[in-house]
């Protein structure tokens, strides 16, 4: 199937062909960007990102570490320090909280690397270095007969410049 | 004076004309290529730094301890106060990338890049201090909890141990979030890279294209790295300080710790972040980005952050006196007419006196001034540090068991050792990596396009 792929300036006008091409029912689109801008990723996908669910369990896991580790290992070896409980927990809420952070901080990265899909790989085709320059990207990959169709569709929508590739 | 809206900011940010292939790619890229004979020299001589601090360091863990200045009461001497030092130069990067972020305060995306590569750097510096510190290197293993056969466990309830906690997450997490933020530019620095660098970029990279989901899972994890960071890295300090604070060691049993120390690491950090920032803006022609309105901002930070140093010092002469206790009543006037009566009057002069004068507009944005002025403050945050361990060590309770305290000439090799270290990370960042982050100002720049753009239309119609 051969993708289109558009160009633009400016970060509205992307965001507004995504949505135009997604209300023609083309789901098989891809943005590229420069910069962070929430009109484009929010026309890309509406739900918000899954990273969150890695810090949370991250976090959950760093506290319940934290604690459990302190208050075990103080009964495996009960040494009596100046008068305190074995397992004390007020001194112990520095460490599960530093391992809360930590164990949220690590799950987060994790999160940021599947999510995003960052791992070594081969680039798209329809990728190209101007979109870390400063333009916007959109790919987008259609039936034979709907070429001329789009390739109209995103001009109008004042793409810079529409490309065909095929594969 | 009231804060400059954003599109001001913006505007004092932007180079004259942004052409097509974006100016800003290649401004700041530029600095990455080409090797001149200064940088040599400068990685040179810290090299060479480096180099006599190893050899120092190797003498002393063959001979033991005693090459350092420590002896009875003072066996805490400049291998600490290095550490307290330079976790503390560490939290002004974090302050900017985090605490900063969360408050959206835009100014920040261009000096947070070189911020956040300080705060690694001195957080690496920081962390062999402890080290170096107990001697025999090679137990260092024992300050972690690990099943052993003597079924013996760590202390948990010792603020040492939650230090070696609260810097090892500290350091694990401001890598992750400098490289985190790092990974769009790294894929600017891949798409004009050829050879080896293509290839090295490439891996770090990670494939990373600027599409929809990316950026939502980026923004996403910089969002709760900032929310992460901004607790740990106050929790970073006054951890440190309880390391004193918990001690029953007039001079250093006080309430007020934590804060103080927070204030004071920030402190110290912008007054680096300053130190380091001038010259690198000035020898890779900058100036279009780190605007002398970013080193106004950073000036009101230090005269902020200066005046809760000074509550905190006359806080503490002040319950010193207050409490009755001849101890820290003792402890404290020997501090200002005791042996280390240089040391302190040094804090009070470059910590409280002469950053006042940043009252003064003018000097707030007088580039050569605030080089002096924070070169100062970091040898006054030094002597903030050995003023607070050394003189209140030497000073305890009984008369005769006081003592006196001379560094020796192992600590100041390791102590000029750490600054070389600290440097060489840093000439090594500027050669690889973006020293700004591009993606973030390009978020800018291309705002402000966009509303020029509409500003057009308008007007049109």
């Amino acid at each position: 199937m051969p993708t289109l792929v558009s160009v633009f300036d400016l970060p509205d006008d992307t965001a507004l062909a995504i949505r135009k091409l997604k209300g023609r029912g083309f789901d098989e689109i891809e943005s590229y960007a420069p910069a962070p801008f929430e009109q484009i990723d929010e026309a890309m996908d509406e739900r918000p990102s899954k990273v969150r669910a890695f810090t949370l369990v991250g976090g959950l896991t760093g506290v319940f570490t934290g604690f459990l580790m302190q208050i075990w290992m103080s009964w495996e070896w009960p040494i009596k320090i100046a008068g305190k409980n074995f397992a004390s927990i007020p001194p112990y809420v520095i460490i599960g909280f530093e391992l809360t952070i930590l164990f949220g901080g690590i799950l987060t990265f994790l999160g940021l690397m599947l999510v995003g899909r960052l791992y070594p790989r081969p680039l798209d085709k329809a990728y190209s270095p101007r979109f870390s320059a400063e333009e916007f990207g959109v790919a987008v990959t259609v039936g034979e007969r709907d070429v001329a169709e789009v390739d109209a569709l995103l001009r109008s929508l004042s793409a810079k410049e529409v490309t065909l590739l095929d594969d | 004076m009231t804060p400059p809206p954003a599109t001001a900011a913006v505007d004092m940010m932007r180079p004259d004309t942004i052409p097509q292939d974006s100016q800003i790619n290649r401004d700041v890229m530029s600095v990455t290529k080409g090797v001149s004979w200064q940088w040599g020299l400068m990685l040179g001589m810290a090299l060479i730094g480096v180099a006599q601090a190893v050899f120092t360091l190797g003498y002393q863990t063959y001979v033991g301890l005693g090459v350092a200045g420590y002896q009875a009461p003072v066996f805490w001497g400049v291998y600490i106060i290095n550490f307290v030092f330079w976790i503390g130069i560490g939290h002004a990067g974090t302050l900017i990338s985090a605490i900063l972020f969360l408050f959206r305060a835009k100014w920040r995306n261009a000096i947070n890049r070189g911020a956040e590569a300080m705060t690694v750097f001195a957080v690496l510096t920081a962390a062999l201090f402890p080290l170096i510190h107990i001697g025999r290197l090679w137990k260092f293993y024992f300050l972690i909890p690990y099943p052993n056969q003597r079924a013996l466990w760590v202390n948990f309830k010792s603020p040492l141990l939650w230090d070696v906690f609260a810097i090892n997450t500290y350091m694990l997490i401001s890598i992750i979030f400098f490289f985190v933020g790092l990974i769009p530019d790294i894929a600017i620095a891949r798409d004009r890279a050829t050879g080896v660098k293509k290839f090295v970029y490439t891996i770090l990279a990670g494939g990373w294209q600027g599409t929809g989901r990316q950026w939502k899972a980026h923004n996403r994890t910089v969002l709760h790295l900032a929310g992460l960071a901004t607790p740990l890295v106050l929790s970073v300090h006054s951890v440190v300080s309880w390391d004193f604070a918990m001690s029953i060691v007039p001079g250093w049993h006080a309430t007020i710790f934590a804060p103080y120390f927070v204030a004071g690491a920030i402190f110290g950090g912008f007054a680096m972040v300053i130190v380091v920032m001038i010259p690198v803006r000035r020898i890779f022609r900058l100036e279009a980005y780190i605007t002398d309105y970013h080193f106004e901002n950073m000036s009101r930070f230090i005269l902020f952050t200066s005046l809760i140093c000074g509550y905190a010092y006359g806080a503490e002469y002040f319950i010193a006196w207050y409490s009755g206790v001849e101890f820290e009543q003792t402890s404290f006037w020997l501090r200002v007419f005791g042996p280390y009566w240089l040391s302190t009057w040094f804090m009070i002069s470059f910590n409280v006196i002469f950053p006042q004068l940043l009252w003064i507009k003018k000097l707030r944005t007088h580039v050569p001034f605030l080089f002096v002025l924070c070169v100062g403050i970091n040898i006054g945050m030094w002597f903030e540090r050995y003023v607070i361990i050394i003189t209140s060590l030497s000073r305890e309770y009984v008369p005769a068991a006081w003592g006196l305290y001379i560094p020796s000439v192992a600590e100041l090799s390791i102590l000029v050792g750490s600054f070389c270290w600290f440097s060489m990370f840093f000439l090594l960042f500027l050669k690889f990596l973006p020293i700004i982050a591009i993606a973030e100002m390009k978020e800018l720049l291309i705002h402000d396009k966009a509303h020029a753009a509409a500003g057009h239309t308008q007007e049109a119609h």
